[in-house]
């Protein structure tokens, strides 16, 4: 071994510096890039999202000269071209999970926690990494899925409604109507559901974090978006109409929809914005409860 | 130098550990001994700081290994070899471990050279054997350039070439003036790497000695004895103040006295022998004598250690 001293002190022990979360940003993203379930999964998000869009926009296109006046008020151009974010919750959620119970299925993560002894370290990094990664990529999915629903909707003979329209115009419209990027909602809507990917994905990795088991942590993510709004819905409305609107699903919906248009959804969902800060609140609380564990827990 | 002070461990109700304490000295192979489920694996991750002592301290220079700057570049460990995802290539799975310390890029390619993976170094590691896995654990550990070195059954799933190239690696290693700490349920793999030995059994020291001592120490010498009047050589043995016991081939199993002395004394008593040779126990008895007591798992034809 050549750069080995005569003593075996190593030559490398003496830099500077510990090593932190700029050295496991690099290593996580090193391991993510390095297996190709993840090219995989990240392709379907696009193809999905883009797929979805250009589809959802065809069917709901067609439709538009047999809609009554309350279907036509919620005709939501923007929703529809947002439409492939329900198969790609689940993706994002595999993949947030994966990025830590691959790890303890073959006990790898022994080794990155021998790696980066201080546990929180690691925690971050895998934090940052998968949600930079899955930000951008839906963020990506969910601005090229505007432009496409929007292109198909305009093939269809639609237009982007006069400025200062109402639900009443919209109503009334002759026309499709197509949403532009300075549409009331548009941008907000499209940006949040990039949000919405991004910290389900979190939310995944958090239950990962909790349950170190791959199908565990999956199973009840899948749960907790299709299993428990079924189950609410069996309860008295007395009940449910007061829970409904905190589930992570609906939080989703009144993310990604434009409610100025949607007069049947107000006061069953919460406003975007109150909707993004309560899902952000469980992603922050779920890792918490995850890095918790993973500080104080036996590797 | 890794100094393990009263450690304990326990998993519920099971002490996997229990008051250990011993000293793994630089510029040395030791061996750490045991059977299978005596506690060794579980001080190994100890001493990563992977789980948490119940009580007690294990350092590495003075420092426990959170305080450790830069582990990697201090200390390397083996500890599973199968333990790496499967889908990812070698390269890139020793790259992303060089970048959590910060180790350059030429360094990946050094070690794989230096463990003979460097032609496979693209391929994924779930095509890997089980000894081409132990190479890049091997390779994992010499990541850091460290000075100490933990493995734990590194010679698992390895050919005689590759169990004789990991030896010679160890004590090249120690020859270099590194800590070179390495598990194995073998004695008999033990006595010819390691000359230092901290034996455990059901998680408690029962030797902290060097390889030469353990031996000459724990060995009885015996001689068995073979003769066509074997019940009255018992006999005359026995008052000369050997004990005696037979074999299932009737030969005599004699402690306690030397070959001299018994074949002078068969031939006062006029008793031909056929037979009259010392034996040695091997090492792997010795072992197996010491932790009889403090193996878990007896099989149910007697008392063998596990695998």
């Amino acid at each position: 071994m050549t750069t080995t001293t005569a003593t075996g002190s190593p030559l490398l022990a003496t830099a500077p510096g510990r090593a932190g979360l700029r050295q496991g940003i690099l290593s996580e993203w090193t391991k993510l890039r390095s297996v190709r379930s993840t090219w995989i999964a990240l392709l379907v998000i696009v193809v999905a999202g883009i797929g979805l869009s250009a589809l959802i926009s065809n069917v709901e296109a067609g439709r538009w000269g047999t809609l009554g006046a309350a279907d036509r008020a919620q005709f939501d151009p923007v929703r529809f071209s947002q439409a492939g974010e329900f198969i790609s919750q689940f993706v994002v959620g595999v993949l947030g999970a994966l990025i830590v119970t691959s790890e303890y299925a073959n006990g790898a993560i022994r080794t990155t926690l021998a790696t980066l002894p201080r546990r929180t370290t690691v925690l971050a990094a895998k934090a940052v990494v998968i949600g930079a990664v899955i930000f951008v990529v839906s963020e990506v999915t969910a601005f090229a899925s505007f432009f496409v629903g929007q292109a198909v909707l305009t093939a269809h003979g639609g237009k982007t409604l006069p400025e200062g329209s109402t639900i009443l115009t919209q109503v009334k419209s002759s026309f499709i109507p197509v949403a532009t990027f300075s549409s009331t909602g548009a941008a907000r809507a499209v940006f949040f559901c990039g949000i919405y990917l991004t910290l389900l994905a979190l939310v995944a990795f958090g239950f990962g974090l909790i349950l170190r088991h791959t199908a565990g942590a999956i199973s009840l993510f899948v749960g907790v978006l299709l299993v428990i709004p079924l189950i609410v819905q069996i309860l008295p409305s007395s009940i449910s109409d007061s829970i409904e609107k905190f589930l992570p699903s609906n939080l989703g919906l009144a993310m990604i929809v434009v409610t100025t248009r949607k007069t049947d959804f107000a006061g069953v969902l919460l406003s975007p914005w109150a909707a993004a800060m309560t899902l952000a609140l469980y992603t922050v609380v779920i890792v918490a409860v995850g890095g918790w564990l993973l500080a104080r827990r036996d590797a | 130098m890794i100094e393990a002070v009263g450690l304990s461990k326990s998993y519920g109700k099971t002490k996997a550990v229990d008051d250990l304490s011993f000293e793994v000295r630089a510029g040395l192979v030791t061996g750490f001994l045991g059977p299978n489920g005596s506690g060794k694996s579980t001080t190994m991750r100890m001493i990563l700081g992977l789980d948490h002592p119940d009580a007690g301290t294990v350092t590495l220079g003075g420092r426990r290994y959170h305080d450790l700057h830069w582990p990697l570049r201090e200390v390397g460990a083996l500890l599973e070899a199968k333990a790496v995802h499967p889908g990812r290539s070698a390269r890139l799975h020793l790259w992303s471990l060089a970048q959590t310390n910060a180790i350059p890029k030429n360094r990946v390619d050094e070690v794989l050279d230096l463990v003979g993976l460097a032609a496979v170094a693209e391929r994924r590691v779930g095509k890997f054997s089980l000894g081409m896995s132990q190479r890049l654990g091997i390779a994992s550990a010499l990541l850091g350039d460290p000075g100490v070195l933990l493995f734990d059954e590194p010679i698992n799933g390895l050919d005689p070439e590759g169990i004789l190239w990991v030896r010679n690696l160890l004590k090249s290693l120690a020859g270099e003036g590194r800590t070179i700490f390495v598990s194995s349920h073998l004695m008999s793999e033990m006595a010819q790497t390691a000359t230092e030995l901290v034996v455990i059994g059901r998680g408690t020291l029962i030797a902290d000695t060097t390889v030469d001592d353990f031996i000459s120490s724990n060995t009885v010498a015996t001689t068995l004895v073979r003769s066509p009047d074997a019940g009255r050589l018992a006999g005359v043995l026995t008052s000369l103040g050997a004990t005696v016991s037979v074999a299932d081939d009737g030969a005599l199993v004699v402690t306690g006295s030397t070959t001299e002395r018994i074949g002078e004394a068969a031939h006062a008593a006029g008793i031909r022998l056929h037979e009259l040779s010392p034996q040695q126990a091997s090492l792997e008895e010795v072992f197996m004598d010491l932790t009889a007591d403090a193996v878990d798992f007896h099989g149910t034809s007697g008392a063998t250690v596990p695998r």
